[in-house]
């Protein structure tokens, strides 16, 4: 609908699952929490390298519906435990 | 393997139908026109954003949206979306709305300019034709105005 208008998108989302069936025009996969797409609270140093690593994938979209990983980690060792936590927190959410 | 959203999204709408997600009738694909540190942009959130002194989002079916100063020093952010997972965001709203870190950006030259508003809708809406045929012309239509460049998504 945006880019119908002449406007350009980029979606940077967390749920790589639905942003895979949604196919937005352009998006970056970044693989942290829902939630917290550009850091933990009040971290404003990692909230801008997100935002300016997911805006350097711009000039490498080069047809609609792709969905790049610039390789985001929530946990410096990769580690994926915060999954457990997540899904604890989601089935709060009823 | 990315975490799987989709099934815990199922499971929490139990027992209604799981919520069906939906592409747009007419995609399009619009060519960046020009390079970052000449584009205007302006920020797109589903997390039902807004100023203290706007008139607050009306839970889960409010079709409306609000123009969010981009200028972090216009206000706090309050975010009115029901969902559960805004716990943690709450506590900061700039970790799923960059605005800070946006105009830090514009600051040292990484991005051209700002739209003067940032916009924000309820995300989750179930009725998709009314968000193709008012609230995104809607949107599109201050974004045109505004003379965006670039439309950054950042869904809640």
């Amino acid at each position: 609908m945006i880019e119908g208008q002449g406007i350009p998108t980029l979606m940077i989302g967390t749920a790589h699952d639905i942003m895979s069936k949604v196919t937005p025009p352009r998006a970056v996969f970044v693989d942290h929490p829902v939630g917290r797409t550009f850091g933990p609270p009040h971290d404003r140093v990692r909230n801008q390298a997100v935002l300016a690593r997911a805006l350097e994938e711009l000039p490498n979209f080069t047809r609609s519906d792709a969905l790049r990983d610039p390789g985001f980690q929530w946990l410096s060792d990769g580690s994926r435990i915060w999954e457990d936590e997540l899904s604890a927190e989601m089935r709060q959410d009823r | 393997m990315p975490f799987q959203y989709l099934p815990v999204m199922a499971q929490n709408s139990a027992p209604k139908p799981a919520r069906v997600l939906v592409s747009p009738t007419k995609p399009a694909w619009c060519p960046i026109k020009k390079p970052l540190n000449e584009s205007r942009v302006a920020l797109l959130s589903s997390a039902a954003l807004r100023l203290a002194d706007q008139e607050p989002f009306i839970a889960r079916e409010d079709f409306n949206y609000r123009r969010v100063p981009s200028d972090p020093s216009a206000g706090g952010i309050i975010i009115d979306h029901h969902s559960g997972i805004g716990r943690v965001p709450k506590q900061d709203p700039e970790i799923v709305f960059p605005r800070t870190a946006l105009a830090d950006l514009q600051k040292r030259g990484v991005v051209g300019s700002l739209a003067p508003f940032h916009f924000s809708f309820m995300g989750g809406l179930r009725d998709h034709g009314r968000i193709e045929n008012a609230l995104a012309p809607a949107i599109a239509n201050d974004l045109k105005q505004a003379q965006v460049d670039l439309a950054l998504l950042v869904p809640y």
